[in-house]
């Protein structure tokens, strides 16, 4: 136990006494955050509308005329769904029409807007009720008008940041674990440094535990820098557990130190280990919802990437600490990561390879 | 107690086809320094690391203080010192720092200081590997190998690459260590270094051993076989003897 705990602080002292380290773990995600911070990426000019369509058919030809409008884009869903979006702030607006028969039609309709975009809810309630006028006005020249009335609903106003950040965390615990451990070992096997220590009592085991142990407590350092860092200087609308983002954290780190490792066991130089890295960390890097959200790639494509590690990674960690959900939540993303986990964990075991 | 700390009992490896050891046999006395000299290809080295455990032997046996080092590795590697002839230690720690873990690593809590003292690097205690001369590299692998006061010392080539101050700087190492009673078993490609150092030496050549006595009595073989040096000097050397032996110069340099 005392051996353990010595390779472990030796190991330890080791990590964070090379530069790199350092630059890749916590000074790249920060700049990275801060590139992308400063470019907007929200969409200027549209209005989000949701419609609460409880009406059906006989709403029909308002939906319809709504759809006509430029301005707006129209999101169909449910009642608790588009609000839920409201309050995220991926809705302006969302419009509810009731299911009243076709006897009465409605005076007023609600939408509800968000309580920190006055100028939007404004003008958005200026385009419905011109839409409700112009319909009205087509069926009868004296027609009943319907107004339109907003209700602010508070919503938190999300911005890129907050999309941005929990993707960038993850995609630091992927590098590390890849390229950090796979460059670490191999450069430690050509050099002869786990040679000499082969010829020693050592159990190689407890030296990988001691390796493993070090990245894990490096995560949780991560991931406390990286968003103490969004709420100091971004804005991070940050309402998570710690406790939950370091468990899903480090069930992440898990599978990546594993691809590391399996990948340091079939290199046998550092050029030999970084197109390897390269081939499975930059797809996942672009293309599981780091930068950009995954909507809006192709079909098959997003469903590819459904599949991906850091894809249950990103989403859990954004869940968690913008949503502010507990891990009973993120149920689907703790299972996709536990397979990934055995996978990763099986593969490194049969490739590892101590010289 | 055995009566060789050190038995090896036609001991081979091959590779693809290629013999690296054909069928090597020797025993070494307690403190004595044993020293297996021959060219680079000859499997001096891949002798050493089947003795040390880094290589799995084909065939033969060793025994190590009476312990079979196929059977019992563990075993043995508590009982010996190694100094590699490739090899390195982690370069983000210092000189103290790695002394100590390498203690630990053996169960030990280890002074530092007293053994580099011992190999005169006290003053680098907070230095890292990176930053020491070849010279002070090679001593600071000895002062590794000690950490667990071995019974037998493997040293590999241990001046290989350095300058002729430095290589004499590290004789003067190595016999004070034979002086305090450790056995050390060296391989060398330097004739000069096997005559300086060895109490015995075994000359080998393509995998096997072609000769195994004291270097003088090497010598004085030869010379009884009415040798004569072309240069009239003083007398023959083992250089002579190997060249005799094998009928072919040195191979490299």
């Amino acid at each position: 136990m005392r051996l353990k705990y010595k390779l472990f602080t030796a190991s330890f002292k080791m990590f964070f006494r090379q530069r790199e380290a350092i630059i890749w773990t916590v000074l790249f995600p920060i700049f990275m955050v801060t590139l992308f911070g400063f470019v907007k990426f929200d969409g200027i000019g549209h209005i989000e509308l949701g419609v609460v369509n409880e009406a059906g058919d006989t709403a029909a030809r308002l939906v319809s005329a709504l759809k006509a409008v430029q301005t707006l884009r129209v999101h169909e869903g449910t009642r608790e769904y588009e609000l839920k979006e409201l309050e995220k702030g991926e809705r302006e607006m969302v419009l509810v029409i009731p299911d009243v028969g076709s006897l009465e039609p409605a005076k007023t309709l609600t939408a509800y807007v968000s309580d920190e975009k006055p100028q939007e809810s404004q003008l958005g309630a200026l385009i419905l009720q011109r839409v409700m006028d112009e319909i009205a006005f087509e069926q009868s020249p004296h027609p009943n008008r319907v107004l339109v009335r907003t209700e602010p609903v508070k919503s938190r106003n999300l911005t890129y940041i907050d999309f941005l950040l929990p993707g960038i965390l993850s995609m630091s615990i992927m590098q590390m674990g890849i390229f950090g451990v796979a460059f670490n070992f191999v450069s430690l096997k050509k050099r002869g440094i786990l040679r000499r220590l082969w010829v020693t009592p050592i159990n190689p085991n407890d030296f990988i535990l001691a390796q493993v142990a070090t990245r894990l407590i490096v995560v949780m350092l991560q991931i406390v820098i990286m968003v103490g860092f969004g709420v100091a200087f971004f804005d991070l609308h940050f309402i998570g557990s710690f406790g939950d983002l370091f468990i899903v954290g480090m069930l992440g780190a898990v599978i990546f130190l594993a691809i590391g490792f399996a990948l340091a066991g079939v290199s046998k130089s550092e050029d030999h280990v970084a197109p390897l890295a390269n081939v499975i960390s930059l797809p996942m890097m672009l293309l599981s919802g780091v930068f950009f959200s995954r909507s809006n790639l192709p079909g098959f494509i997003h469903t590819v990437t459904d599949y991906f590690p850091l894809t249950y990674l990103a989403d859990a960690m954004r869940s968690i600490a913008i949503d502010g959900v507990a891990l009973p939540d993120v149920v689907p993303q703790l299972v996709g990561l536990g397979v990934w986990c055995i996978v990763s964990c099986t593969v490194a075991v049969k490739l590892f390879r101590w010289e | 107690m055995a009566k060789h700390i050190l038995e090896v009992r036609n001991l081979a490896k091959s590779y693809d086809g290629l013999v690296a050891v054909d069928g090597v046999s020797f025993e070494v006395q307690q403190q004595e320094v044993f020293g297996i000299l021959g060219p680079n290809g000859a499997g001096k080295t891949t002798t050493l690391e089947m003795i040390e455990t880094l290589r799995p032997i084909d065939r033969g046996e060793v025994l190590l203080n009476g312990i079979d080092v196929k059977k019992s590795p563990q075993e043995v590697k508590r009982l010996i010192g190694v100094q590699l002839q490739s090899s390195s230690f982690f370069d983000k720690m210092n000189l103290k720092e790695l002394l100590l873990l390498f203690g630990e690593l053996y169960g030990r809590q280890v002074d530092p200081i007293t053994l580099l003292e011992e190999v005169e690097l006290q003053d680098k205690a907070r230095s890292q590997v990176g930053s020491l001369s070849g010279g002070q590299k090679q001593r600071f692998s000895i002062a590794a190998a000690l950490v667990n006061e071995p019974l037998v010392i493997f040293l590999d080539e241990p001046t290989t690459g350095l300058d002729p101050q430095s290589r004499r700087h590290l004789w003067g190492v190595i016999k004070r260590i034979r002086s305090e009673g450790k056995t050390i078993v060296l391989t060398t490609h330097y004739m000069d270094e096997a005559e300086e150092l060895c109490d015995r030496v075994a000359i080998m050549d393509h995998g096997k051993i072609i000769a195994l006595d004291p270097p003088q009595e090497l010598i004085s073989h030869l010379l009884s076989q009415g040798f004569k040096k072309d240069r009239v000097e003083r007398h023959a050397n083992l250089e002579d003897v190997f060249l005799s032996l094998t009928g072919h110069l040195l191979r490299e340099e």
